[in-house]
């Protein structure tokens, strides 16, 4: 699943991973998410850090069982990151993202 | 250009980077900057982020005070700890506008405002431009020196503009 209140995020991201042989679900938002998971369980959910609505930090604690990788255009310290990572907090991918980088962590992440 | 030299002659200045050289721009002025006391607005960095970069990059933090309008999005931190003053977000114009102010009443020598162009991800170009006209002014009422950081691309030229007009400076 990809979370992102930007559509070019979300369109770009999707095209990609369903290139690379990834079924998508896509949302727009932390509450949009929520909504989804109630119909689907997605083995990963690629998560911009900072959207409207319900604060994504309170998001990722109503998911259970589900790996979360923060897609974030914040800059945070290495610190950070690690206090951020934890429970089902898989990975920080930092935008601008490569492409292939994330395709890179995508795999590692799910296969 | 040496920022130096530019804060002497004015008060106010919009530096403009590329987006290839921020980074590094970001690092020189506020190496020179940082001899004397500095609050540092931070809008999509958080500032414990900057602390670690600038001083991998030799720049003496002991005299910056943070204003991060940013962390607080992210996790839960208190309203100010270790000389940083978080704010709610980073569209919390008039919240940052008042810590500003609090600081210009303590005195301090130079305000860093990183940057005008990210403001823009949060908040419509109208009330960025109003909120950076308000600083400027309560800047101009004080001692204390300003540089106001944008990247400089084509889609934030109009608030670019805009803001050119209210600092003494465009460099």
């Amino acid at each position: 699943m990809v979370v992102d209140d930007e559509q070019d995020i979300r369109t770009t991201v999707e095209t990609v991973l369903k290139v690379a042989g990834y079924a998508v679900i896509t949302a727009v938002s932390g509450d949009d998410c929520l909504a989804k998971l109630k119909k689907a369980k997605p083995d990963l959910i690629l998560m911009d850090i900072m959207m409207p609505g319900t604060p994504v930090r309170q998001v990722v604690k109503q998911i259970k069982g589900i790996k979360i990788a923060y897609l974030s255009v914040v800059r945070v310290s290495e610190a950070e990151k690690e206090e951020l990572l934890g429970d089902n907090i898989v990975d920080f991918i930092q935008k601008p993202f490569d492409i292939g980088e994330l395709l890179k962590r995508v795999k590692k992440l799910v296969g | 250009m040496d920022i130096i030299d530019e804060l002497e002659e004015n008060q106010t200045v919009l530096l403009l980077a590329s987006s290839i050289g921020y980074n590094d721009t970001v690092i020189e002025t506020v190496k020179k900057l940082a001899a004397k006391t500095v609050t540092y607005v931070t809008i999509n960095k958080t500032a414990s982020s900057l602390k670690e970069t600038f001083k991998s990059k030799g720049v003496n933090v002991d005299n910056i005070v943070f204003i991060d309008a940013i962390t607080k999005t992210i996790k839960d931190v208190p309203d100010q700890a270790d000389g940083i003053y978080y704010m709610s977000s980073p569209a919390a114009l008039t919240e940052i506008s008042m810590a500003v102010s609090n600081m210009l009443n303590h005195g301090f020598n130079y305000l860093i405002f990183d940057s005008v162009t990210n403001l823009l991800v949060y908040e419509q170009r109208a009330p960025v431009a109003k909120f950076i006209q308000v600083l400027v002014n309560k800047i101009k009422s004080s001692k204390t020196k300003a540089v106001f950081y944008a990247l400089s691309v084509k889609e934030q030229n109009e608030l670019i503009q805009e803001t050119g007009m209210f600092v003494d400076k465009v460099v």
